[in-house]
Formats: C-alpha cells, structure tokens, sequence
C-alpha cells in the first residue's frame, strides 16, 4: 500500500519524506516508537487527550486499518461487523501489535458505537487494562453535559492511579500548549488545501493526520511545520499538485486508516483530488482547538469536557445536524466538485445518515456517492468503476454548464 | 473512410461497436470472454474488422471500458462502464422519445443509472459486491435446472401456476433452494418464473435508489430474456424500452464518445 501511495505519484512534497519513512519504519518493518513514559490506548477521539499528556503519558490512537488484522479480529466479532473494530481488535490479541508502541499501560474506551462498546470487554478478557469513559448518546442537553464533565472527572482520577501522578494547573497548561500547537500546524495545512489548483494531495494528508495516532507529538508537529513551509512555497511557485480540472472532492463518513486508504487512493488514481474530509481519523481529530481560559484545575477539566463534546460531528449522537451544517460548511468554503461518504460495512450509524447527509447536500446544490466498502481487497474493480463514473459524470456536468 | 470502435470488456463478454463518421452503428460482436480477455478482446476486434473489410488503421480512436478497461493498452482512451451505457442508451433512446432511467443487468452486477435530458450521468447505484440478481444468477438457476439458458423465457410464459417464490437473495443458497423446490416436484415452469421475479424485485429496488423516471431503458445480456422482462415490467409498472442489441449498448456508447473525442479534436 505504502508503495502505492509514494511510488504511484510525481511530485510527492519533499516534506513527506519523514512520514513516508515513518510508516515504512514502523509498519512495513515493525520498528518501535520511540516515545517517553507510559502508554495509553484510545479507541476513539472522544478520549481527552490533553489529559494524558498532562499525567506524563501519551496517548495512542488503537483504531487500526489493516486487513491482516481485520481478518484475525474475526473471530471475536460477529462476521458482519465494522472492519476498523475488528482490526483493532486483531491488532490487540496478536503478539505482535504494529505499531509497537510498547506496553499499554491503559486503554480508555468511549462508550460510542455499539461495537466498541461491547469491543470492551474483549479487550479486558486479553488482559488489557480498560476504562470504559461514558459518553452520552446525546450531546445538546444540560444533562449530557454534566454526565460528560463528571466522566471526564473520574477519567483524570483513574489517570492519577494508573500514572500515580497528581494533574496540576503547570502540567494541563503545558499538555494544552503541546496540542494546540499540533493543532494549528494541521489547521495550517487545511487551509493551504482550499488554494486551487491543489498543493498537496489527500493522500499525503490522510498519511499526515493518521501519524498522528502514534507519532510522538512534538516530532510529528515539526514535520507538519515543515511541510507548511513546502506548500507556502509551492504556493508562491505556482505549482499544482493536480490537474486544473481535476474533481474537487470532499472525503466524509468511516474514516479511512493506513493501510486501508484505498478509496482515497482510488479517487486520487482516478484523476481526482481529496480536498478536505469530515472524518474522525483526520479532520474531526484535529480541527478543533481547545482553548481555555479558567483559573482553577478542576474548572479546566470541564471546560475541557465542554470542548470534546459540544463540536463533535460523530454519527453516534441522538441529533447530528451539527455534522450536516459542517459538511455544507467544507464543501462551500473548500469549493468542492462533490462528496464521497464512506460507509464500513457493518457501521450503522454512518449508513443511517447517508440519506440525511445526501439530501442536505444535494439540495444545496452538491452530489454525493455512497460507497459501502470494508478492509478487503475485492472490491477494488468495483469501487474503481463507482469512482471513475462518479468523476466522470462531474466534469460532463461542469463541461455543459461552461 | 474514418470509423471509431467501442470496446466493452466485460466479465464474461467481450462486446465490439463500430461507427463510421456520422455515428451510426456499422456492425458488432459479442464473444466470451474467457481467461485471456486480453487477446480474446484484440481477437474480436480483429474479426469485426475483417468481416467489414476495414483496416486497424481505419479506426482513428479506440475506447475501452468494462473490468478490463485498463488493461487494454492499445486503446486510445478508457471510460467507466457507466457513462458509457448512459451515452450508448441516450442515442439508442432517442428513438424511442429519449430516455432517463436505465437498469443494466451484467454478467456479475446489475446498476441503475439516472440520465439527464443531456445524457448526463445524475445519479447512479450498483449491486454491493454479490451476484445475486445478476447474469450469473441465471447462469447458476439454467444450469441446475438443466435447461438452455435461451430457453428460460419460454419457460418463463408456459407456466400453469403461479410464480414460486425465491426468497435467498444469494446465489449459493438460491442454488440449493431451486434443488429443493424441484426436489417437491415443483414444475420448472414455476420455478424460472419465481426467479425472473426474485431478480426483478431486487433490481427495482436497486433502481428506486437513483429514482425511476420514464422511460427506462433495459440492458446487458439478460435483456434478451423475455421472461424477466416482463417480470421486470410487472415489477415497475411500466413499459420498458429494450434495444435490438441490449448486450452492445455499453460499448456503442464507448464508440459514439470515441467519434465525439476525435472529431471534437481532442484525439
Ligand atoms: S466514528 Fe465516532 S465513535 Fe467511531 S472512532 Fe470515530 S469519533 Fe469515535
Ligand atoms: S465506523 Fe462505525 S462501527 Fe466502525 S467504529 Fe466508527 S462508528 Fe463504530
């Protein structure tokens, strides 16, 4: 896969480099991380991340791409369920988890979807320790909120065990100050993909953000700096990185995780270009930059809380229409072709607002391609064809309308 | 003289169109496509040339599309199977009033594809990865029944009693169903006629997807059964528009965009 993303394209950034090496390093020959202190699995980006590296420790995105994985997975999971769940699953029960990331010392576990609810007890049966961190299934009311902060609460009295550190004021400062840098680095780079024709591809920047799941942070933050650089540049020179022409697509619904970045490799393949995305591996981890202004601990913690539940756009919440309204959003401001909604197999809740999503978007004027698929190669020809057709049809439709 | 071709290769066919400069259709083949689709297809093409007297030279552009597209090197450009059936149906639809729905029925998927007054894709929807409702589908039903694939639209009309239902959607469970029914000396009749009714009913659903709108053009292969036609007309309500040729729909749409590339200037 990782040849299929370098290999296949002229003009990959110079400043890619580091991460193209990264994911050789680590995946395809099983290096270590390398990264200080204790280990922490998140499952999911509800987990505040702030918080473990404010105790020390550093967290590690579990939620995994790989086939290999998917197919050992199965056996704990019903056969019809989500690839990703399953995968991350395989990936735990092997002895040879990739990326190596060293002991995990915990593993938090959101109460989201269904299957990673229940993806819980799994993982405690192969002797991890887990803490399942309660999510409300709703997010607007005053009762959710208060459920939030209060899990949040007891998330950083668990942290205080396992790490047997106390969180001070200097440490939540220091941890936010760390993230918020990422943050800006990768809203940097988002916004150098508005300029058309593009700079950089959305292959790259799927490969950027997933690093991100296991990267050490201010490594991973340097990298992206300079990549920034690259694309000012590339700016100022002109360059495009993609046809003129070529369909401006926006990248939303189950999130694509290396290995598993075909469809976005088949629509860049197809002559495409993946200009922005609304998904949980790359644009929801990081757009959001969490900001806060209080005094005392305990009143950070929950506008911490505040800041991890109010602006997220996953699926799972009772009443999503902040999603609708941020998809709307990206594709008028990234000026977008059309939009490709990624469903896994088995995910319910992404395929349950497929229909929303699709008549919000089609009535402001945008089309969308539903495209059900899982970790397996054999839907490659199909979903080629799909992709092709789709794109097809947007520029016959652009020719007629110039 | 200058002729343009359109070649579709497809799972289990290979399909050949050839038109001259004003776009009208010259002639065409269908083969199988057998292990090596490669030299099969340059083989058809090959033949079609020579039963028309014309030269490879002849022919100023070359489309490929179906499965195969991109292996065909020597093709001048490739085009996804579904613009090109929603261009080869618009200028066959154009005798018939034009039309804006087409279901298309292959050898391993079925689609549905939305039109627009243009001939402009709008919408379109595949089968997910499974041959139920599809060519292959009646493949498997022919053969276990031991009748000629040809034959299942007579069997389909001769039926005394109604249309057994089919209720596995898979091919595989459908294959030991239809034993079992047989086995209950059910007729045959019955039971193909069960079938072109099962395919039906998951094809109009496939179609609900990308919206019906008159008239709806029916093509691929399975279109030369007049048994699921008419199940399939029973299905939706309405008349279908089902061409001469359902089989080379596909890639005299690759011809005709072929002709238009190169006179347009773009070859
Ligand atoms: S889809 Fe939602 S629940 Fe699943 S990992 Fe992403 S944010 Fe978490
Ligand atoms: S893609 Fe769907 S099923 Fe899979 S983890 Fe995310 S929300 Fe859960």
């Amino acid at each position: 896969m990782l040849d299929r993303i370098v290999d296949d394209f002229d003009d990959n950034p110079a400043a890619m480099t580091y991460f193209y090496d990264l994911f050789r390093r680590i995946y395809c020959q099983g290096e270590p991380v390398e990264r200080k202190g204790m280990q922490v699995g998140t499952t999911c980006i509800h987990a505040p991340e702030e918080l473990i590296y404010a105790f020390g420790a550093n967290p590690v995105r579990l939620c995994n791409g790989s086939y290999h994985y998917d197919q050992i997975g199965a056996d704990f999971m019903p056969a019809k369920s989500c690839s990703l769940v399953k995968a991350t699953l395989g990936m735990l029960s092997s002895e040879n988890v990739i990326p190596k990331v060293g002991k995990l010392d915990l593993i938090v576990n959101p109460t989201t979807c269904d299957q990673k609810k229940k993806a819980s007890a799994m993982m405690s049966a192969m002797g991890y320790a887990v803490y399942n961190l309660e999510l409300p299934p709703a997010k607007e009311s005053e009762a959710a909120r208060v459920y939030w902060q209060r899990s949040v609460r007891e998330f950083t009295n668990q942290l205080r065990i396992v790490t047997g550190k106390k969180l001070t004021k200097k440490n939540l400062m220091a941890a936010m100050a760390k993230t918020s840098r990422a943050q800006v680095a990768f809203r940097t780079l988002h916004n150098f993909r508005r300029v058309a024709p593009s700079l950089i591809l959305g292959k790259d920047a799927f490969l950027v953000t997933n690093a991100y799941f296991f990267d050490d942070i201010e490594r991973w933050t340097a990298s992206v700096e300079a990549l920034n650089i690259e694309l000012a540049q590339r700016e100022k020179d002109g360059f495009c990185a993609a046809q003129k022409k070529a369909p401006r697509i926006l990248f939303t619904g189950s999130p694509p995780i290396f290995p598993n970045l075909k469809l976005p490799l088949v629509i860049e393949e197809a002559g495409g270009v993946v200009v922005v995305d609304e998904t949980c591996s790359a644009n929801r981890m990081l757009y959001d930059m969490t900001s806060v202004d209080e005094w005392l601990v305990n009143d950070m913690v929950d506008s911490l809380a505040d800041k991890y539940l109010k602006p997220c756009t996953c699926p799972i919440f009772t009443n999503n229409d902040d999603r609708i309204r941020r998809l709307l959003d990206l594709a008028k401001s990234f000026a977008v072709d059309g939009i490709v909604y990624q469903t896994f197999a088995g995910c319910q809740v992404y395929e349950m607002e497929q229909r929303s999503v699709a008549d919000a978007l089609n009535k402001a004027g945008f089309c969308m391609l539903a495209v059900e698929t899982d970790y397996s190669p054999d839907d490659m020809g199909q979903l080629t064809t799909r992709i092709e057709a789709f794109l097809e049809s947007i520029k016959s439709r652009k020719r007629k309308a110039a | 003289m200058n002729y343009f071709a359109g070649l579709d290769i497809g799972s289990t066919a290979i399909k050949v169109a050839l038109v001259n400069q004003e776009g009208d259709l010259i002639g065409m083949r269908v083969t199988d496509s057998g292990s090596l689709f490669h030299k099969n297809a340059k083989e058809a093409l090959r033949v079609l040339l020579e039963q028309h007297g014309i030269a490879r030279e002849e022919v100023r552009y070359l489309i490929a599309t179906g499965y195969g597209r991109k292996l065909f090197k020597e093709a001048d450009d490739s085009i996804s199977e579904i613009t090109a059936n929603a261009i080869g149906a618009h200028e066959v639809g154009r005798a018939f009033g034009g039309v804006r729905t087409i279901i298309n029925i292959g050898g391993q998927d079925s689609k549905a594809i939305q039109i627009d007054a243009t001939g402009s894709v709008s919408n379109f929807a595949m089968n997910d990865k499974c041959a139920a409702g599809t060519g292959r589908f009646l493949d498997v039903a022919a053969r276990n029944l031991n009748i000629d694939l040809e034959e299942l639209g007579d069997y389909h009309f001769n039926g005394k009693g109604v249309p057994l239902t089919i209720n596995s959607t898979c091919t595989v469970f459908a294959e030991s169903e239809i034993i079992g029914l047989l086995a209950n000396s059910h007729g045959k009749e019955e039971i193909v006629a069960g079938i072109h009714y099962s395919i039906a009913k998951r094809t109009v659903r496939l179609a609900k997807r990308v919206g019906i709108e008159d008239r709806v053009y029916f093509d691929g292969g399975p279109a030369l059964n007049k048994g699921l036609v008419a199940a399939l007309q029973d299905e939706l309500q309405r008349e279908l528009v089902v061409p001469e040729h359902p089989q080379t729909t596909t890639a005299f749409g690759a011809a005709i965009l072929a002709r238009n590339e190169f006179l347009s200037g773009n070859g």
